[in-house]
């Protein structure tokens, strides 16, 4: 009884601190400036949430093949959390999203025409064509 | 067994957490910005679906959650695709 009961507070701890770390991506997400600061948020802070979250349901519902499901699931969460984040700054950079005035080394600065894709969405604008976002 | 408590607890961060990346995909100012926020909101879907799995007592939550895991990354970069246009 007394093994359940810690059993049980541990898992709930678990789950508490994966909504909690979720949340404060969701807090980065409107306070910092910059879509790479943003996207930074999201897959360290949604990858370990996500990871928590999984430990903790391992944790409440435990067999053996639970726990080696857990432990796929919690690397491929990982590792995928990490590599979409990294593709989605860098298209969101080749489609001229501007970094924050203070990034310094900019290594992608010749991949990227951030004039002409400035020209390209200011003429869709006045033709009618609008995107979904005014710039 | 989940305590009602904590699932109460648990469910109120992540539906702040949609709200406030609802609000980043309205007032984003590219396109990239949205799909960041529904990137989040994919994650805080999987741990509602972690804590509604846990309340019914529904065996196969821990599959739902696997498959989860690593097929999102699939939709992360289909955005990351679809914003270039196609190209790489």
């Amino acid at each position: 009884m007394n093994a359940e009961l810690v059993v049980s507070v541990i898992g709930n701890g678990f789950l508490v601190l994966g909504a909690v770390i979720i949340a404060s991506a969701a807090i980065g997400i409107i306070k910092l400036p910059d879509l790479y600061t943003r996207t930074s948020a999201i897959g360290t802070a949604a990858g370990l949430g996500v990871a928590l979250i999984i430990v903790g349901v391992v944790t409440l519902d435990f067999s053996v093949l639970n726990f080696i499901k857990g432990i796929i699931a919690i690397i491929a969460q990982v590792l995928t959390s990490a590599v979409g984040s990294f593709a989605l700054a860098r298209s969101g950079y080749l489609t001229g999203s501007r970094p924050v005035a203070t990034t310094v080394p900019d290594e992608l600065a010749d991949s990227a025409d951030h004039d002409a894709i400035d020209a390209q969405r200011a003429l869709r604008d006045i033709e009618g064509d609008s995107p979904t976002h005014e710039t | 067994m989940i305590s009602t408590v904590i699932a109460v607890i648990v469910l109120a961060l992540l539906a702040v957490s949609v709200v406030l990346a609802v609000v980043r995909i309205v007032q984003g100012p590219t396109a990239a910005d949205s799909a960041v926020a529904g990137d989040l909101i994919f994650f805080a879907f999987i741990g509602v679906v972690a804590v509604f799995g846990l309340l019914f007592s529904i065996e196969a939550v821990i599959d739902i959650i696997l498959v989860a895991a690593i097929l999102g990354f699939l939709s992360i970069l289909s955005l990351a695709r679809l914003l270039q246009g196609g190209q790489r």
